[in-house]
């Protein structure tokens, strides 16, 4: 079947993790307009959770879509991860990197692997919630704590060098490369992670420093 | 002109199966006006004197249009100058004193064969895969007959001037081999004589890409910066580009 044959293919698993990340960037980007409440008060945060919660339809539907697109980023990159450490396991005596920035690019699975862990703790410390506490109560008890707020600043620094590989790389791969447009590009490559780690980052600090503790 | 004294370690291994070691060999007195392979002919004849059995390396033209020539030098594909074949590397760009580590292309594609020697026959099965370009028969055709602008005719002849060296895949961390890949296919599908087979094309010279053990491309760089031929990952681009279009309405 042509769909098979194209998603197993090595291009084909680089549109898939393209297409995967770019999805995963857009959520972060709906992600963030929500958080945008925070900086209105206690109460519009409020009423922004409990306006998404009350439509379970919407809730569910974006979480199954969400999961799959992660479950196709995870698995196609540990498996990207497995195929190609085969070829690199030092097969040179001398190994000498020509190419610059390679920081974030060689790192991916590792970046990769930390966002898990951090979605994973994210996902435990907010979505699952036995005691029902207010979302808006629950963000400044779990912020506040300073070891939970530098392991979410940690994260977002993690996530920035993660896009300012990934994000390039999926133009290309999407086979954006022009030379009229490269530097453009490759402006955006730093703007987007930096967007996403002032943002993110200003709402941890927000709760760290005890700003916003009364918010 | 001037002498420099040089310390070698070269990859020797006498035949596919057998396993390879570096040897340590030491070179007085080379003229900096020599090119890289000239040096190893100096090598190989004071290797021969010495009853020992010669450096087996590629080599043809010696001018850097062939491809058949290159190693990895200190972990550079065709070494430390760029845009260069290793052919066109001169001595001149070492000084007294350097120690060169001088190792084949590795590539789980590649098998070595021999000391330098590595068997680089998958790109000629992906260049197989690609088939042939469909052409008229007849009288000779007018020059200038099909209309190509100087902007395409230039971007598939820079893609055209890729030799096939296969430093691409030496260099890529991954093993790729989608620089060379993305050049052959980028050259016939700019110019409107490849057109007829183009989607055909892409899907069978990626499928043997694969096949052959070629790894994937991650988007590092790497073989770009050493290619000698200065072929753009833009090649990369329009390959993916061919590839999706291919995949999406072909058969």
């Amino acid at each position: 079947m042509w769909l098979l044959r194209f998603s197993t293919s090595s291009i084909g698993k680089k549109i898939l993790m393209a297409s995967s990340g770019l999805l995963l960037i857009l959520f972060l980007v709906a992600h963030a307009a929500g958080n945008a409440a925070i900086f209105f008060g206690s109460n519009a945060f409020q009423t922004y959770a409990d306006t998404l919660h009350s439509l379970p339809v919407v809730v569910f539907v974006f979480g199954v879509g969400l999961f799959a697109v992660l479950i196709v980023h995870i698995f196609i990159g540990i498996q990207l991860f497995l195929q190609n450490r085969k070829e690199t396991a030092s097969r040179y005596a001398v190994s000498t990197k020509v190419c610059e920035n390679t920081l974030a690019s060689s790192t991916m699975p590792y970046t990769g692997l930390l966002l898990l862990l951090f979605l994973l703790v994210h996902v435990f410390g907010f979505g699952v919630n036995p005691t029902d506490t207010k979302v808006s109560v629950l963000v400044v008890n779990l912020l506040g704590n300073f070891f939970y707020g530098l392991f979410y600043l940690f994260s977002f620094c993690v996530l920035a060098v993660h896009l300012s590989h990934g994000f390039w790389s999926m133009l290309q791969t999407f086979g954006f490369n022009h030379p009229r447009y490269n530097d453009g590009i490759m402006k955006i490559t730093y703007i987007v992670p930096g967007f996403f780690l002032v943002f993110f980052g200003a709402i941890t600090l927000y709760f760290m420093t005890g700003l916003g503790a009364n918010y | 002109m001037s002498n420099i004294d040089l310390t070698l370690q070269i990859w020797r291994q006498k035949n596919s199966d057998a396993l390879g070691k570096l040897e340590t060999y030491t070179l007085d007195k080379i003229s900096t006006d020599m090119s890289f392979l000239e040096m190893l002919d100096v090598l190989n004849e004071k290797l021969t004197m010495e009853g020992i059995e010669p450096v087996a390396f590629d080599h043809d033209c010696r001018e850097g249009i062939c491809g058949m020539c290159g190693a990895v030098i200190n972990g550079v594909a065709h070494g430390p100058e760029k845009e260069t074949t290793l052919c066109q590397l001169h001595m001149r760009h070492f000084k007294t004193g350097d120690v060169l580590v001088i190792e084949p292309f590795r590539s789980r594609a590649f098998p070595i064969k021999k000391d330098l020697v590595v068997d680089r026959s998958a790109f000629d099965k992906i260049i197989q895969a690609g088939g042939y370009v469909s052409v008229n028969t007849g009288g000779t055709p007018d020059g200038n007959a099909i209309p190509i602008s100087s902007h395409i005719a230039e971007l598939a002849m820079d893609a055209a001037a890729c030799i096939g060296c296969g430093a691409c895949v030496a260099s890529c961390p991954n093993g790729a081999a989608m620089l060379f890949t993305s050049a052959k296919i980028s050259q016939l599908c700019l110019l409107p004589q490849g057109h007829a087979e183009r989607k055909k094309r892409a899907l069978s010279m990626v499928e043997t890409m694969d096949k052959e053990g070629f790894g994937n491309c991650t988007n590092l760089r790497e073989c770009e910066a050493v290619c000698p031929k200065s072929i753009s990952i833009r090649n990369i681009a329009r390959l993916n580009r061919e590839f999706v279009r291919a995949a999406f309405s072909e058969g």
